[in-house]
């Protein structure tokens, strides 16, 4: 084997050698990334289910005082009755969204009553809903943000020429399909 | 006029080495950018109020915890500095590996601090991170033996402390740096005292890095409860020690002094003074017991007890950022996507390596089967 052999081989292994290299990062990105999002959604399906747990005490706390604002307390109670860890993500968004709604109608109205707003139970209760939900409203950014990078990476180079190997498919945002977004049109 | 014939061979052989030696370094230091580009890339930026426990990403300004740093070469108030100097006399005393590196005066320190985003703060343990800090003073001595203007170097201790509060905040300011009677500053440059620091023959070429209080940060590392933090300050065993602290002879031993009442109940009475919060760094929160003929410390306000309790008391539920065995604190300056693009900028730089190893393995290849002999 002469030198010029040696070197053209050397100059081929260092290429492949790089391509390997490259191919075996993208897809452990790959997997990491899928590890991301599933880690990302356990932290918000664990705080839907603390929000979930919450709002019978909170209900139960202001229902004697609220007798005449059943809509509201109904309203809240429907809602939460939709959550259902095993559905589909899009749905849990939509059922999440609606109770996110309900709370805070809720909220609005206790600021009606001042024999409520002086309970330090109910106080209580709604600074740890609250909190809950700004977690997941962060949560929610977190997550979406994470399935858009995977979203993203397995559509571009070089990843999309590993994509269709793996079997790599889009994951789902924590949002609402767009179908069902839609509003009946309103006639002021 | 008669040319002499030269023989490039010698020299073409080692150009070409030393082409493919750099080629390959800048392609091995590309590639392993290019896998920490994707992974700081890939993982989302949490907001530290709404942290969970786990591997996470933030983005902050570094605010000091209990102490910062005074680097050595431009005494710069920092919570990370990594100073060279290459180029000093050889009566320096330094490592045996930083030799091999050539460097003649290397010191990398690190402390504790907290990032700050616009949502809240987290503490970061920053033991065995890796860090990624812009060089802040890169200079070399004159022509005529003149040190660089940015040259500054430490003349008192190495950590300051802080939460003076405002006034003595102002007053450590305003300050002029005493040097301790038994500091010789040029020993670190490997002259003797009486030398000015340009007096030895040598040119000295001066590198730090440094993070400092204010600088924007990106943090990729693990999100965990102060509380499951493995002893951080590594307090119970002697570093380097081969025995595990589960050790069979180690548990029975500490079990046979506790029952002989030799293990102290408390850390005050275990350490004296050193277990008073506040004492290692002049504001102790209690009176200490001193020797009657010892100098007696200014005693901190009841405000500033408080404050040091608090600094220095974290809750063993907060989540701290902290490196853990499988992954690494990577510490990096700036926003995530500039953390990105140096890393990509180094990556890109990797290829170009690649083609200057091709192109000096053919150059070599070609030499040496003569094409290129003479």
């Amino acid at each position: 084997m002469n030198p010029q052999s040696v070197a053209a081989a050397f100059a081929v292994g260092l290429l492949l050698a790089i391509v390997l290299y490259i191919g075996v990062a993208s897809y452990n990105a790959v997997m990491s990334l899928r590890q991301r999002i599933d880690k990302a959604w356990s932290n918000i399906d664990v705080v839907l289910k603390q929000r979930h747990d919450q709002l019978p005490a909170l209900v139960s706390a202001v229902r004697g005082v609220m007798a005449f604002e059943q809509d509201v307390l109904t309203e809240v109670a429907r809602a939460r009755a939709n959550y259902s860890p095993t559905e589909p993500i899009p749905d849990q968004a939509v059922h999440s969204d609606e109770t996110t709604r309900a709370v805070r109608s809720l909220f609005a109205v206790v600021e009606a009553y001042p024999e409520i707003k002086s309970n330090t139970n109910v106080l209580d209760l709604q600074t740890q809903i609250e909190r809950l939900e700004s977690m997941i409203a962060d949560r929610r950014e977190l997550y979406n943000d994470q399935v858009y990078r995977y979203n993203t990476r397995i559509t571009t180079l070089p990843t999309m020429l590993l994509a269709p190997l793996f079997g790599w498919q889009q994951r789902p945002f924590f949002a609402a399909r767009p179908e069902e977004l839609e509003r009946p049109a309103t006639d002021l | 006029m008669r040319w002499m014939p030269i023989d490039w061979q010698p020299q073409g052989i080692f150009l070409a080495l030393v082409g493919l030696g750099v080629g390959l370094w800048l392609l091995a230091r590309g590639l392993a950018d290019y896998r920490e580009a994707t992974r700081i890339g890939d993982t989302s930026t949490s907001r530290i109020a709404t942290l969970a426990a786990g591997e996470v990403q933030v983005s902050g300004v570094i605010e000091a915890a209990e102490v910062t740093l005074i680097s050595p070469l431009q005494s710069a108030s920092c919570v990370y500095y990594r100073a060279t100097i290459d180029g000093a006399d050889d009566g320096i005393d330094i490592r045996a590996d930083l030799e091999e590196l050539g460097a003649d005066f290397f010191e990398e320190r690190a402390v504790g601090f907290r990032v700050r985003d616009e949502s809240g703060d987290i503490r970061v343990f920053p033991r065995a991170a890796r860090w990624d800090a812009p060089t802040t003073l890169d200079d070399s001595t004159g022509l005529m033996g003149d040190e660089p203007p940015g040259l500054r170097i430490r003349t008192g201790p190495a950590i300051a402390p802080t939460g003076l509060g405002r006034e003595a905040a102002i007053a450590a300011l305003l300050a002029r740096p005493e040097a301790s009677p038994d500091f010789r500053p040029l020993v670190i440059l490997g002259g003797g005292a009486h030398q000015g620091i340009g007096g030895g023959d040598r040119r000295r070429h001066y590198r730090e890095a440094t993070l400092s209080v204010g600088d924007a940060v990106t943090i990729l590392g693990r999100a965990l409860p102060f509380g499951d933090l493995a002893d951080p300050a590594e307090a119970d065993f002697a570093v380097g020690s081969e025995l595990a602290p589960d050790d069979a002879e180690v548990v029975g031993d500490i079990a046979e002094a506790r029952e002989a009442g030799l293990l102290a109940a408390t850390p005050e009475a275990a350490w004296g003074n050193a277990g008073i919060p506040g004492f290692g760094i002049g504001h102790p929160v209690r009176a200490p017991v001193l020797d009657p003929q010892a100098t007696a410390l200014p005693l901190g306000t009841p405000e500033q007890a408080s404050e040091a309790e608090r600094r220095f008391e974290i809750p063993s539920e907060a989540l701290v950022l902290a490196s853990a065995p499988d992954a690494p604190l990577l510490i990096a300056q700036g926003i995530p996507s500039d953390a990105v693009e140096r890393r990509e900028g180094r990556f890109l730089l990797g290829l170009l390596g690649a083609i200057v190893a091709i192109a000096s393995a053919m150059a070599l290849a070609m030499i040496v089967s003569g094409a290129l002999g003479t």
